[in-house]
């Protein structure tokens, strides 16, 4: 097996269906987007009196007109971004340190919280709706509080933040998950040794258990900022009719609402290039910090 | 001898069994309807011209998927960009039906359309199911009912607070005010879903701008446009509905059967809707409940109703039984026609004699009474406009109910589909 494996050919043999299913349902549909992405508006089907137009469907989404909302979108987007990385994932820390340092009901928790990860979105989205609808305008009316003008749906300053809300909350437990499987597989004896040198909860989460983690909070970092800039469902249930308040859903309007086929593959395609630029950013990032922690250990051991 | 009478009972044997077989031949359709809920108006006319259509063609077997309205419009859309639609499918006319004929998704049904067939069918309704096609023009659509907006009032409400059913604007804002005096909500709609506000905003223009500058607007003709007075008083008006507090407070957030709830349940006495409403109304409330037309404003256009024939069966241009299908949409377009009326669920689209049916919905009979007088029927806008711009119309009427745009701010903005 060690032979079979050492051997380059074979694993070429053994990669390639692998390769070649995410080329054709990954690679080549990205690259008809682009291709898309550059004709004028004319329907797709009919792609042979389309004609090429270059790069005016990506200049068009970013030129400031009344009725253009893309650059809001994206706005947006960035803005549950952020808070997705500065409050959904370090409550999510705080949760799997918590219930990694061991308590009563440790189990029951984990599985409380993992819950809503399970549910469908629309199904949590429908669940919000009646929250928003029927159970918040029952307690502002018990503590005589005025609600914002048109509900939270509907209200301008209040909309994007209710349906941030659920999807927070929804994934909450997914990175809890992925922390606390990670907290988990850290060793004892490391634990047990800065414990017998007087660690206690807050600095051997910070200088022992969150370091120790470090890659997993990449990953956590990275499948959070993919998702904001992909939310599509719960907007879309929660939201008024053809909304194109997020990236996603501009470009699922444009593209079966308003029909204009190229300039929702622009949209579709500057949603893969942010997601891919974020993530190399990421790495360049987690990359950088890694070196520098690998030098500072080199010098501590020289020294 | 023998020899050749055996060969030709052979023959004769041969030929009757491959007649018997061509005969048992069946077709398969696939069949696409909107009504899958089972409290919609038209769901269980359609069941009945089903069973109907099996038992008169027992040699054409429908394979049938059912769908929410809306759902269906962008699950449609999806499938038309890989030529995939059913065979035979429920459609919009006007915009929406344009959109998919010239992808070329839709079947010319002219060649299948016979004087015979078209006698049938009630005069004037295929205007927004016929499209110029590479310069010919082809009947694309057959439409199964007209539809037409109307005021529905329960009365119930408007005798307990002594409220007359109003005639003119004035009489609507007296009631509107009344309503609100005595803590009921006047009117409702479903704001969320954006198209039933356009269902007041549409005939409100139209009895402030009139049916010729609502045509022209709504099909782009040369010279049409929204700035006009009469656009914005139009728009006023609706404005000051809502100033008024004649819908929910919360309004913009509910969709169109969350918004229903209340008016089912007689609490809310004014709602503006299309014919199809006066099917999802109970025997009780049918009781209660009169549709009549919407208000007079005295500028001369008011007799007019938005409507006409807007939703009907389509065939796709790619089906594989082309005859069969076009026999299908036809025969569902004429018997749901008949059994849509006679249930209650919509105007017949096809004309038929009625007179041995004595226990018809009265809201439904009142409704096919006031528009058998009707100067004109139009198109709702965000049915008749394609594109980008149905979804304009849907979107700036929401930003007014919500307060975010003014009636000149949305002539302004609906002025740019003309760019």
């Amino acid at each position: 097996m060690k032979r079979v494996l050492s051997n380059k050919w074979s694993i070429a043999v053994f990669v390639l269906p692998t390769v070649l299913f995410f080329t054709y349902i990954v690679i080549i549909p990205i690259c008809k987007s682009f291709y898309y992405s550059l004709l004028s508006e004319i329907p797709a089907k009919v792609g042979d009196q389309s004609e090429f137009v270059w790069f005016d469907n990506y200049i068009k989404m970013f030129t400031p007109g009344r009725r253009n909302d893309f650059p809001g979108a994206v706005l947006n987007s960035l803005k549950y971004a952020a808070l997705s990385v500065f409050v959904q994932l370090p409550f999510s820390l705080l949760i799997s340190l918590i219930l990694a340092n061991g308590i009563k009901g440790e189990s029951l928790y984990r599985n409380v919280f993992f819950i809503p990860v399970v549910i469908s979105s629309v199904v949590i989205s429908l669940l919000w709706q009646r929250i928003y609808k029927d159970l918040v305008p029952a307690i502002y009316e018990i503590l005589s509080l005025d609600l914002p003008k048109n509900g939270f749906l509907a209200n301008k300053d209040t909309k994007m933040m209710a349906v941030f809300l659920p999807s927070l909350w929804q994934f909450v437990g997914y990175h809890m998950l992925l922390m606390y499987g990670a907290l988990k597989s850290i060793p004892t004896d490391i634990i047990e040794a800065a414990t017998v040198d007087g660690a206690g909860g807050v600095r051997m989460a910070l200088r022992i258990q969150i370091p120790m983690i470090k890659p997993m909070l990449k990953v956590c970092l990275s499948f959070s900022l993919i998702g904001s800039f992909k939310l599509f469902d719960t907007p879309w249930i929660l939201l008024e009719r053809a909304n194109k308040q997020l990236p996603a859903l501009s470009m699922y309007v444009e593209m079966f609402s308003n029909h204009k086929y190229s300039y929702a593959s622009a949209q579709a395609m500057f949603i893969v290039f942010e997601c891919l630029a974020f993530t190399v950013l990421l790495n360049m990032l987690f990359k950088d910090r890694d070196g520098i922690v690998s030098k500072k250990g080199r010098r501590r051991l020289s020294a | 001898m023998k020899k050749l009478v055996a060969l030709l009972m052979a023959l004769a044997m041969l030929l009757s069994m491959t007649a018997a077989f061509a005969e048992d031949e069946v077709v398969t359709l696939k069949v696409s309807s909107i009504w899958s809920a089972e409290t919609e108006a038209n769901r269980k006319p359609m069941l009945k011209t089903i069973e109907e259509f099996e038992a008169a063609y027992p040699n054409i077997k429908l394979e049938i998927e059912w769908f929410e309205a809306n759902s269906w419009k962008e699950t449609g859309e999806t499938l038309a960009l890989s030529d995939s639609l059913p065979d035979v499918f429920y459609w919009n006319a006007g915009g929406v039906l344009w959109n998919l004929v010239s992808s070329g998704d839709i079947l010319a049904l002219d060649e299948y359309l016979t004087d015979e067939i078209m006698a049938r069918m009630e005069p004037g309704l295929l205007a927004d199911m016929t499209f110029t096609v590479n310069g010919e023009e082809h009947v694309y659509q057959l439409p199964y009912t007209k539809a037409a907006s109307m005021l529905y009032c329960n009365t119930e409400l408007f005798d307990k607070y002594s409220v007359k059913i109003p005639e003119t604007w004035e009489e609507l804002i007296t009631a509107i005010e009344t309503f609100k005096a005595n803590g009921v909500t006047p009117m409702t709609v479903g704001g969320a879903d954006q198209w039933p506000t356009n269902m007041y905003t549409d005939i409100i223009a139209l009895r402030f701008a009139g049916d010729e500058a609502c045509r022209a607007a709504y099909y782009k003709t040369e010279g049409a446009t929204f700035m006009t007075q009469d656009w914005i008083d139009g728009m006023a008006a609706f404005k000051q509905l809502i100033d008024l507090g004649a819908f929910p407070e919360d309004a913009a957030s509910l969709t169109r059967d969350e918004s229903e709830v209340a008016y089912f349940a007689g609490e809310i006495p004014m709602y503006v809707h299309g014919q199809w409403f006066s099917g999802s109304l109970s025997p009780e409330m049918q009781q209660k409940v009169v549709a009549v037309k919407f208000p007079a404003v005295g500028r001369g256009y008011d007799n007019q109703y938005m409507g006409g024939a807007a939703e009907g069966f389509t065939v796709a241009a790619y089906t594989e039984h082309p005859q069969e299908a076009f026999i299908a949409a036809q025969f569902f377009a004429e018997n749901l026609s008949k059994n849509g009326y006679i249930s209650g669920a919509g105007l017949p689209a096809w004309k038929y004699d009625f007179s041995e049916y004595t226990d018809l919905n009265p809201v439904m009979a009142q409704i096919k009474e006031a528009t058998s007088t009707a100067d004109s029927m139009l198109l709702w806008g965000n049915t008749a406009l394609t594109g980008e711009d149905a979804t304009l119309i849907g979107q700036t009427v929401y930003e007014v109910l919500t307060g975010e745009l003014t009636p000149e701010q949305w002539c302004e903005d609906m002025e740019t589909i003309f760019e």
